[in-house]
């Protein structure tokens, strides 16, 4: 699955950075399941095709409609440099067709790491 | 981006931007477009109709008040209340008191606000209660140093008008210059400025009255108790290096624009034929209709049951009222807005501030579009269950 692109940026209520990315083929429940690996995801199955949403916390959250081509992405600004290249990542690795889901964990570790000393200090 | 049929959708969004426009004001927009601009003063020849003329008397007449060059044309509701109030407070000799509400809209409140931080003021907000500011609470917020109260007419979240006739008395029995902002009434019920107690009274064009993003304005009952904060070219009296302080000159500088003063009369012509009695009803019968099947749905809370203007502001229990304007967007195309709805305060009182969804009705929203808007609402709400599980 392929960002193809970034269209709507605006600035939420809580002090979040929203852009919608238009992808290269339809989100699926499967990706999503992918996501999971990193955060936590909550879905409401029967609301379309299926409604879901992937919160990272401290990072970014996904949501989108299965079968839908766009997914709406939150990153809490304070640390969105830190944490864009991972969230590209994702969905490069899991357009890859094989997510390696060990070197995504070991990203993801030195993103935290980041994101907690950027956020808390330590 | 994946588009969105506009035929498939719909927009419940019109306290935003109203959509969509009635016929007239695209061809009012390409009619303009296919003549060369005239305006008296600034042009030569007459080959060309005079927009600003024209909307100038259209608003005149549409809300019973004139002269018509007290008609000033800005870019929108907050670029006049930006001109009135610095404009209002230049004649007003050291710091003094204003008044304002909770119902209020940044475009009111950012304004008192950076004053009030410069110094210049200082800073009451009346709060509201069951939707409505009493006339009594405004009362008891004058102090003898109060000399201006700023306010919406109607609530962009609640959806209530305020008693204007009422705060207008007393404000003025005090001396309080009254400024009321109509960006939410303005083409969705009748205001009649002839028998307002107003001093200033703000509109938009692109809401209901079905002009285009980019127009706006105010009426100025007298002129003299504002100074001018801008000033430049006006056509008019070039050889005075000052703003010249006849109306409207004094108040609009620069190249009018002319497109969306074409669109914003055919728009006002077009609330005139409909009948702003008729646009009224249709929109309580619509809005009415909504709130009841809503309401005894266990899931859903309903922010004011009773609004005078066509809004419906509501949440999910269990849900982010974000993640629920997404779902009727992307799986029903409908189209809501989800948040504070730059009124911050109203928001605040509601539920600590976590925003909610909001419903928004034109005179062009159909009875079945309401209803499949209920079915998509309760649909979600049922499947909400409170909270969403874990995939």
């Amino acid at each position: 699955m392929r960002i193809l692109r970034s269209v709507r940026h605006k600035s939420c209520a809580d002090g979040s950075r929203m852009k919608e990315f238009l992808l290269s083929e339809p989100v699926t429940e499967d990706f999503f399941l992918f996501l999971g690996n990193f955060g936590r995801v909550e879905c409401m199955a029967n609301v379309g095709a299926g409604f879901y949403k992937f919160e990272k916390t401290d990072c970014f959250s996904i949501k989108g409609l299965a079968g839908d081509t766009t997914v709406e992405v939150r990153f809490r600004r304070e640390v969105m440099d830190i944490t864009v290249d991972f969230l590209y990542a994702l969905f490069h690795f899991y357009w890859d067709g094989k997510p390696d889901i060990d070197t995504l964990k070991r990203r993801e570790a030195g993103v935290d790491k980041r994101v907690k000393e950027c956020l808390y200090g330590k | 981006m994946e588009e969105t049929n506009p035929s498939a959708m719909i927009y419940l969004n019109n306290a935003a931007t109203s959509w969509p426009k009635p016929p007239e004001v695209p061809a009012a927009i390409s009619e303009s477009l296919a003549r060369p601009i005239f305006g008296s003063g600034r042009t030569a020849g007459s080959q060309g109709e005079d927009y600003v003329a024209l909307a100038r008397e259209a608003l005149a007449r549409f809300f019973g008040a004139g002269p018509e060059e007290n008609w000033i044309f800005t870019h929108n509701a907050t670029d006049s209340l930006n001109i009135l109030i610095p404009g209002f407070l230049a004649g007003i000799e050291g710091p003094c008191h204003v008044i304002t509400t909770a119902l209020d809209h940044n475009s009111v409140l950012r304004p008192l606000h950076e004053l009030e931080k410069q110094g210049c003021i200082s800073l009451t907000i009346v709060p509201f209660e069951n939707a409505i500011v009493s006339p009594d609470a405004v009362l008891n917020a004058i102090r003898p140093d109060t000399r201006l109260m700023v306010m919406s007419h109607g609530s962009n979240v609640l959806g209530s008008v305020q008693d204007i006739q009422a705060i207008g008395k007393i404000l003025h029995r005090h001396g309080i210059y009254f400024i009321v902002d109509g960006a939410q009434t303005a083409g969705h019920i009748p205001v009649d400025l002839g028998n307002f107690p107003v001093d200033a009274y703000v509109f938009t064009g692109h809401k209901a009255l079905f002009g285009v993003p980019g127009t706006g304005g105010f009426y100025i009952r007298d002129p003299e108790r504002v100074a001018s904060v801008r000033s430049g070219g006006t056509g008019t009296d070039s050889f005075s290096l000052l703003q010249p302080q006849e109306m409207p000159e004094k108040f609009e500088i620069g190249t009018h624009n002319y497109p969306g003063l074409a669109a914003l009369a055919a728009g006002i012509a077009f609330v005139n034929s409909a009948g702003t009695d008729a646009i009224a009803e249709k929109g309580e019968r619509q809005t009415s209709y909504i709130i009841q099947e809503l309401r005894n749905e266990p899931n859903i809370v309903i922010y004011n049951e009773t609004p005078h203007l066509p809004i419906v502001a509501f949440n999910i229990r269990g849900m982010e009222n974000d993640d629920v304007g997404f779902i009727l967007a992307r799986a029903y195309g409908v189209i809501s807005r989800t948040g504070l709805h730059c009124a911050p305060l109203v928001h605040q009182a509601l539920n600590g501030g976590k925003g909610c969804v909001r419903l928004s009705l034109s005179w062009f929203t159909t009875d079945e579009e309401c209803r499949i808007t209920v079915n998509a609402i309760r649909e979600v709400a049922h499947n909400a269950d409170s909270s969403l599980s874990q995939a």
